[in-house]
């Protein structure tokens, strides 16, 4: 059974839609990239998997059980980091850690102690004075070292720096590989997780924009640089109408074009370039030039 | 043999790693009956998520080039029994076609290139004595 499983979850703040009709599992030892802008239903999606915000309409189940009955049983193996965390301002880290240790059977000591010197936290600093990123750290480490079998990460890298992020990422890849945890971990920069992620879903105003693994994402999309062999082509001027080019950019007798790829990929490129008396060099695309495409996709 | 994986080409990762071990394969880096390493060890080596190594190991043996032996690691095949190109024509012709697709844009003709290849290949020959 999947950690997580919805079916048309509806979720309404007002009239403004958070979820619309939104259906997704999430698959054991899966690590999924939850994209989508600001507003998007990201942390509405996060809140509903932990119960803490219930469905207007529709099913969702964590482990198995309506997120609505979450119970000791199902909550304690769920690890969660959300965008603001409220700690015991007064405790020190090393004592809200031990303080959070009590009431995990599984605590793991060893990765605690690995990650506070990776991050970079000091064990003395009092909670209430930490900077929004070392608290972001906490969060993180309150979350990872119960070793739970469901991990959500809502915007975990936002707060960090380079270097703590990298660090973050690595620890995360090693729950992957040692305790076969299910990993949410949302952002709105792809590329700042790409390297943990093996599936990605994309949120557009509470509606599934995409969901693929990463790497069909990426073989669904090339760069297509394009050039002309006479010096003037009225095709190139006025730009290609094919309905598969997402995008184009032209100088001179040359365009790059952004296209989505589809059976019979090779055989229709060889039919434009013959078609617009182009020559045709292909380059993979980057992630960072698809996200706009994963939102506009839904709008249509 | 020392794999790496460049995050930023938008090439999938796992296709990185199948074009490397061809890449290990074709050059006798990597000899038939070579154990890989596990999924685990190299996803923690490469700190990428284990599903792209699976999902490279799974490729290369569908192409003939790994071969699985039930509770024992992935082993390099032996290519002379496998059936499978071999990885060192199927390395060179992927460069070769890179170079013809660059004489079409460059306007040369295939005689041309042709002489421009065999004159490099011969210099290549000459260095090797």
């Amino acid at each position: 059974m999947n950690p997580f499983q919805a079916e048309t979850l509806t979720k309404r703040y007002g009239d403004k839609l958070a979820l619309d009709r939104l259906t997704l599992d999430l698959p054991r030892e899966s690590v999924t990239g939850l994209i989508g802008r600001n507003g998007s239903g990201k942390t509405t999606l996060i809140r509903t998997i932990v119960g803490l915000t219930l469905p207007d309409q529709g099913r969702a189940q964590t482990f198995g059980h309506d997120v609505a009955t979450l119970g000791e049983a199902e909550l304690s193996r769920i690890g969660s980091v959300f965008q603001s965390n409220h700690h015991l301002s007064w405790m020190t880290v090393a004592g809200q850690l031990e303080f959070a240790a009590a009431y995990h059977p599984h605590w793991d000591h060893s990765r605690q102690k690995r990650l506070m010197e990776a991050l970079e936290l000091a064990p003395k600093d009092r909670v209430g004075n930490l900077s929004p990123g070392n608290a972001q750290k906490l969060a993180v480490l309150l979350a990872i070292c119960p070793r739970p079998d469901l991990l959500l990460l809502d915007e975990p890298v936002s707060a960090l720096d380079p270097i703590a992020r990298e660090e973050l990422l690595r620890f995360l890849l090693e729950m992957v590989r040692e305790d076969d945890t299910t990993i949410l971990i949302s952002s709105h920069v792809l590329v700042d997780i790409e390297r943990v992620v093996d599936r990605v879903v994309c949120l557009d105003r509470g509606r599934l924009a995409h969901e693929s693994s990463l790497d069909d994402l990426l073989e669904s999309f090339e760069e297509w640089q394009v050039t002309s062999h006479a010096p003037v082509n009225s095709a190139l001027v006025d730009g290609f109408r094919e309905d598969w080019i997402l995008e184009q950019r032209r100088v001179g007798r040359q365009a790059e074009l952004l296209v989505r790829t589809g059976i019979q990929s090779e055989e229709r490129r060889h039919a434009f370039a013959q078609a617009h008396g182009v020559d045709v060099q292909v380059r993979p695309a980057n992630l960072e030039r698809l996200f706009p495409h994963l939102v506009r996709e839904t709008v249509q | 043999m020392l794999f790496r994986l460049n995050r930023h080409n938008g090439i999938p990762a796992y296709r990185q790693l199948i074009d490397q071990i061809r890449m290990g394969i074709a050059s006798g880096l990597l000899r038939a009956g070579e154990e890989l390493p596990s999924t685990r060890s190299l996803s923690a080596e490469l700190e990428t998520n284990p599903m792209t190594v699976s999902k490279a190991y799974n490729q290369l043996e569908h192409d003939g080039l790994l071969l699985r032996r039930p509770g024992l690691s992935l082993v390099v095949a032996d290519i002379e029994t496998s059936g499978a190109e071999d990885p060192r024509d199927a390395e060179f012709r992927r460069a070769a076609q890179q170079l013809a697709d660059l004489a079409k844009r460059l306007g040369l003709s295939p005689t041309r290139a042709k002489r421009l290849l065999g004159e490099t290949m011969s210099e290549l020959n000459e260095d090797d004595q």
